[in-house]
């Protein structure tokens, strides 16, 4: 088990590390005078100049790289462009904003998305079945913002059920921020069911064909207690791979929907820099998704392993 | 060596005894069974409804994108009706906040999607598909260098590292185009790599190397028609997430520039008149972005379960 635990770290560190590396290549490689793109086509050229010397966008390449780097393994992003306040101030707080709204997506997503894979996979090739199957590949290709956009026109403003602005205000308690949070929840997890539903489906028919499933049946399992005992506990591991990969999307698709909901969180901070070319903010925004994209595969990579001594074993 | 041209260097095959011209036999066979499962493929494909849905729905978008002009009641550009007008007979979607018709907003709009998504996807399998051959085929030290960045790449949301160039590089179309065609790119080379690694090993592929054929000959002739299979779902997939992709890059500002009618920034122009009970201008820009990437997934869909289960 540790070595197996041991092995995953480092590669999740080399990933990491190759991830830092493509960030910095995009950002200082592609063409563009960072100095010269914040202070637009009318600064002199001596202030531009100044500029960049006093962000350090001057000096050598790999001398950039090697900060960048320092940086990354300190979780130390620099100042903002914008305001001059540490990065560090900026996407912390708006990370855990975006939390609450993503851990209420999934609370939604996953008992549902499960129930309704297991379901289609029970009635495989019926009319439920197919029914379950087209509709999460319909939702789950549409684009997060354009759910939310219509629950918004359809949930908010027709039936006022759900706030329009998902912030609440100062001070509200967990239980008195669901109205203002449940929408955009509800936007992402119209996008994910499918998916999740998908996989959990699969899963279970690979199971339920299985040998040891079948075994169980003729030894005079009553349907249920195989389904619970043998089918669903190893339907379990890609389910869970399934979720761990998407709480990493989930950080891609919340900036729509929090657009939608005017919700001051982790994507409309990115929003935000993006419209004042606030690379360090961008850069530590994309990077921390990285980073929790990096953890929780990593999560549930161990829990696997926990859960099934096979894999602990095999991989080791 | 030029990965491009899959010229023969070797043309005739060197080795004449027995056990390796039984190989090249067993290749010849294996290679034209192939062929024909390919057809019989297709003609499944194109029996299924939800194809046929999917494709009847995108070519309604492709007259869109073509005849737009003559369509459209209005021309899209044109604010003279009055403003924010509901949806009425001479004006079927209302008018947006300058008075502009939505409904030949919409229709104009399928113009700009329809030429860069699936220009952004063709070229992203392009170069996928040639990565995907490299890594899988010749493997080895490359393999594990490449694996490892290709791995990096998928860590993140595409939307992300998307914005990311669009910010530095500054938002037209080429370079949306170009962005989001290398970000799937790495996507692609993991798909192919995987279906190449199963191919390496079979008997044409080892027949055509008895025959003294190049590895860019064995990639690119040999391998690659066998491996069309997931190559084609794995391009309906990406147009349909290029779609995706794209709307929700121009929905955040980072798409191509206005005045063009895009369907993800007109839906980001509206979205703040919903709460005032203005709900066309988001809602049919939104509709059509969902009845477009849905069509193209029914067809990917169609098309991947009757390849997987070949």
């Amino acid at each position: 088990m540790r070595r197996f635990l041991l092995k995953r770290l480092i590669s999740a560190i080399v990933t990491l590390w190759l991830l830092a590396t493509i960030v910095f290549l995009i950002v200082n490689v592609l063409p563009g005078d960072v100095g010269r793109q914040i202070l637009g086509p009318f600064a002199t050229q001596e202030s531009v100049a100044a500029y960049n010397e006093r962000l350090g966008t001057d000096r050598p390449l790999w001398q950039q790289y090697l900060s960048s780097m320092r940086r990354l393994f300190t979780f130390d992003f620099g100042d903002s462009y914008a305001t001059s306040s540490p990065v560090n101030d900026i996407i912390f707080p708006a990370l855990g904003r975006s939390a609450k709204l993503a851990v209420l997506a999934l609370i939604i997503t996953i008992p549902i998305s499960i129930l309704a894979g297991v379901i289609a996979a029970r009635r495989q090739d019926k009319f439920t079945d197919r029914a379950i199957v087209t509709t999460g590949l319909a939702t789950s290709s549409i684009p997060e913002f354009v759910s939310a956009a219509v629950l918004m026109a359809i949930f908010c403003v027709h039936w006022k059920i759900g706030k329009v602005f998902a912030n609440p205000p100062e001070g509200t308690s967990l239980i008195g921020q669901f109205p203002y949070l449940i929408m955009p929840a509800l936007a992402m997890a119209i996008t994910y069911f499918g998916y999740l539903a998908r996989m959990t489906r699969s899963g279970v028919i690979t199971a339920q064909n299985a040998d040891y499933a079948r075994t169980a049946t003729m030894k005079g399992m009553s349907t249920s207690q195989v389904m619970r005992r043998h089918v669903l506990r190893n339907a379990l591991a890609p389910t869970i791979t399934v979720i761990s990969v998407q709480i990493g999307y989930l950080m891609g698709g919340i900036i729509g929907v929090e657009k939608v909901f005017n919700y001051s969180g982790l994507g409309s901070t990115m929003i935000m820099a993006v419209g004042s070319k606030d690379i360090p903010v961008l850069q530590g925004a994309v990077l921390l998704v990285g980073v929790i994209y990096m953890v929780s595969t990593l999560l549930a990579d161990l829990l696997i392993a926990y859960l099934n001594p096979r894999v602990r074993l095999e991989r080791a | 060596m030029d990965p491009a041209s899959p010229t023969p260097t070797g043309e005739t095959g060197t080795s004449t005894d027995r056990p390796s011209a039984e190989v090249i036999v067993v290749g010849v066979q294996q290679a034209s069974e192939r062929k024909l499962a390919r057809r019989e493929n297709w003609r499944l494909i194109r029996r299924r409804p939800s194809f046929i849905i999917g494709v009847f729905i995108v070519l309604l978008w492709v007259v869109c994108a073509i005849f737009g002009s003559r369509l459209a009641p209005h021309d899209p550009l044109d604010f003279r009706a009055g403003v924010h007008l509901s949806p009425r007979a001479d004006f079927p979607f209302g008018t947006d906040k300058t008075g502009r018709d939505v409904l030949s907003r919409v229709i104009a709009g399928a113009r700009d999607v329809l030429k860069i998504a699936p220009a952004a996807a063709v070229l992203g399998v392009f170069f996928g598909v040639i990565l995907g051959l490299l890594m899988g085929y010749i493997g080895k030290r490359l393999d594990l260098v490449l694996s490892r960045i290709v791995e990096a790449f998928i860590a993140l949301p595409v939307l992300l590292l998307a914005l990311l160039a669009i910010v530095t590089l500054g938002n037209s179309a080429w370079v949306v185009l170009g962005v989001v065609a290398a970000l799937f790119t790495p996507i692609v080379a993991r798909t192919v790599r995987a279906a190449v690694m199963a191919e390496r090993d079979l008997d044409y592929v080892t027949s055509a190397k008895l025959r003294g054929e190049s590895s860019s000959f064995i990639m690119f002739r040999e391998i690659l028609p066998n491996v069309t299979g997931p190559i084609v779902v794995e391009l309906t997939v990406r147009i349909g997430y290029a779609v995706f992709t794209i709307s929700t890059l121009s929905f955040l500002g980072a798409g191509p520039p206005p005045p063009s009618p895009d369907w993800g920034a007109q839906v980001s122009e509206g979205y703040n008149s919903i709460a005032a009970g203005i709900w066309w201008t988001t809602f049919f820009p939104a509709a059509a972005i969902a009845s477009l990437v849905i069509a193209v997934n029914l067809i990917a869909d169609s098309v991947q379960s009757v390849l997987e289960a070949s």
